[in-house]
């Protein structure tokens, strides 16, 4: 760097030039002593290590420190054009500098578009994660992945935001085959909306897809308000084509997903999602899907939906026998629905990640917030179940109970008075004529499931234990995981 | 770079369209069957500029169908290594952004645009200087320096830099 402040620029030029050859001279020399090992080191694996001897004493310097030499050198070269010494030096800087600014050496290829790095062009395999919902050749290494995540993460935080993936089938919308439809559902094609309209509509016919869909009540608030919070991301099992066309109905602006559809075709593994190709750190990113497994190692993320069932076929899909909303007639309601319970929740969420916990940047994780905010619905109360189980069945490890203590209830296995709820199938067991004798809630399981599902605490009233209807089967309907 | 070179086809005609207009009939086939498409050694033939000679047809046996040998000229499009190209911008993302020089796609990752441009995301996203007077999202105009290049059968991908002098934004379509 000395160089280019120290040698005064002058007219005459050719003095400068071997001051400045002399000094060049030393560096390189000086160069060779500190390099000496790892030269040997790289000789093996370099291409061309017949006139390695040369490009390693360049590739050693800062490019900077080149680059700026051979601008000196230009300029010298058009004070003394004369010097035809200083020509020479000027082409054997500059051809330094270029074969520097594309040394492969150097590069670590931390991603590749179709089998070229995207930092040196050379053709590489990289092994990593494929961003094939960006485009079908991208694929990121790792290391690069965590370096992209880690400087999203921080500039969404910045905008005080979180990540959201949300789930399309039965999570926000629901959708039939034409061909699958039932006789009673015909009504529905009388009262299609344009997918011209996709802002204020909900049944759309999709004739070149043989499609019809229905979207959730409350979906277009809930994305709405949601993209105020969070920066949001499509994951679907669905094919790319129907990822893409569902996105353009929830989102026909283009406001909230942009690129960030994700498909069954893009991920990695079938019948399973994670989050490769989000690029948030986990400890920021809160999922809504409907089906736990399909996320293994995101259950901490996971808000668990209520599946939206409107099209007959979807109801017989899952094993239903109960006839589908459409057949009824009716929807969920709008204001009470799933969707309107998570986005209190996600309300909850972002407000005690970024208001309460403001003070501790480093460690927030979304994660345990969720989790404090799911122990808050049933805290207080002490559950006890009556031939819910079977009874060689070890109580702990079943799914209701487990749900019980993660919604912040404690549960035991007996009666005493500290007891608040009996949860139990049938009016006549001991326990449950213990809990209408001291005036505790006798309630049905669905009463715990339905809190699990909207984030609330039911009015008891609403789950009386009732003898003369078969309990089994209506604890089935409202219990997809049982 | 483009080249307007000589190619020749072997193209198969149906008997249909043996008569008067043959000739027209295996020019406007040939034009279908050519334009756009890409070859590894050419790179993508843009057009067909005219017809050098049409060789002696040989009908097969069986079909009737005739196989003609056509010499033509035709301007082919293959970007190089070193290249400098003109592309639009078609997708921005965390990654880099994606451009496009006719059909060639371009790729150009965060690692090759200038330090001091920054991602933003957003409904826009885009890529912007701390001062915001330069703007690189979708459809703005770029220079790029291609450093690499793969031609495949029907596709060729590119990858890209804007680091470098006289690189950049030349055309950004908020501004006009």
């Amino acid at each position: 760097m000395s160089l280019v402040t120290d040698s005064p620029v002058s007219s005459s030029g050719s003095d400068d030039f071997a001051d400045f050859l002399d000094d060049h001279l030393d560096a390189e020399s000086d160069n060779e002593d500190d390099n000496g090992e790892a030269k040997d080191e790289f000789a093996s694996s370099s291409s061309s290590s017949s006139s390695s001897e040369d490009e390693w004493e360049d590739d050693d310097q800062p490019v900077s420190k080149r680059t700026k030499i051979s601008e000196v050198e230009i300029v010298q070269n058009g004070d003394a054009a004369e010097g035809s010494a200083s020509h020479v030096i000027v082409e054997q800087k500059l051809e330094a500098s270029s074969s520097a600014s594309v040394s492969k050496n150097e590069c670590t290829h931390p991603g590749s578009f179709g089998k070229m790095c995207i930092v040196c062009g050379a053709q590489v395999e990289v092994s990593g994660v494929s961003f094939a919902n960006i485009h079908k050749e991208i694929l990121i290494g790792n290391a690069e992945v965590a370096r992209l995540r880690d400087t999203d993460t921080k500039s969404v935080l910045c905008r005080k935001k979180l990540y959201l993936v949300l789930d399309l089938d039965h999570t926000l919308l629901n959708s039939t085959l034409l061909s699958h439809m039932v006789p009673e559902e015909g009504y529905l094609n009388n009262q299609i909306d344009s997918v011209q309209d996709c802002q204020n509509g909900s049944l759309f016919r999709l004739s070149f897809m043989h499609m019809m869909t229905k979207l959730r009540p409350y979906v277009h608030t809930f994305l709405k308000e949601a993209s105020q919070m969070f920066e949001m991301y499509i994951y679907t099992m669905g094919d790319k084509a129907y990822a893409l066309e569902m996105a353009k109905l929830l989102d026909p602006k283009n406001e909230y997903f942009h690129a960030k559809v994700i498909s069954r075709d893009d991920g990695a593994q079938r019948h399973q999602k994670s989050l490769d190709m989000v690029l948030g750190e986990e400890s920021a990113v809160l999922i809504l899907d409907d089906t736990e497994n399909v996320w293994p190692s995101h259950r901490d993320n996971l808000i668990l939906m209520e599946r939206y069932h409107f099209f007959a076929s979807s109801c017989r899909q899952f094993g239903f026998g109960c006839n589908s909303l459409s057949q009824l007639k009716s929807d969920e309601s709008e204001h009470e629905g799933a969707l309107a319970a998570v986005l209190n929740v996600l309300r909850r969420v972002h407000h005690i990640f970024f208001n309460e916990l403001a003070d501790q940047t480093g460690r927030r994780d979304v994660r345990q917030v969720l989790k404090t905010v799911r122990k808050d619905i049933l805290k207080g109360c002490r559950i006890v179940f009556s031939r819910v189980f079977p009874s060689q069945f070890p109580a702990e490890s079943h799914h209701l109970w487990k749900m019980a203590e993660k919604l912040g209830a404690t549960c035991a296995t007996e009666v005493d008075p500290s007891v608040t709820h009996v949860v139990a199938m049938d009016p006549g067991t001991k326990k449950s004529r213990w809990a209408l004798e001291n005036d505790k809630f006798l309630v049905l399981p669905r009463w715990i499931e339905g809190a699990n599902y909207l984030w609330q605490r039911l009015p008891e009233e609403n789950f009386p234990v009732k003898s003369n209807e078969p309990p089994k089967s209506e604890a089935k309907v409202k219990d997809p995981d049982a | 770079m483009f080249f307007h070179i000589v190619l020749e086809r072997n193209m198969q005609l149906h008997p249909r369209y043996f008569g008067r207009n043959l000739r027209d009939n295996l020019v406007s086939k040939l034009m279908k069957d050519v334009e756009g498409t890409c070859s590894g050694k050419h790179g993508f033939v843009v057009a067909i500029t005219g017809i050098e000679n049409v060789g002696k047809g040989l009908i097969r046996d069986g079909t009737g169908f005739v196989t003609f040998p056509v010499k033509y000229q035709c301007v082919v499009f293959r970007p190089f290594k070193g290249e400098i190209l003109e592309a639009v911008v078609t997708m921005v993302n965390k990654m880099g952004f994606f451009a496009e020089a006719g059909p060639v796609q371009i790729f150009v990752s965060n690692h090759l645009i200038p330090d001091d441009m920054e991602f933003q995301s957003g409904d826009m996203p885009n890529y912007t200087t701390s001062d915001g007077s330069v703007k690189i999202q979708k459809d703005s105009e770029v220079r790029l320096k291609i450093i690499g290049t793969r031609v495949d059968a029907t596709e060729i991908f590119c990858i890209g830099t804007i680091k470098d002098d006289f690189l950049g934004v030349i055309n950004d379509p908020t501004t006009t």
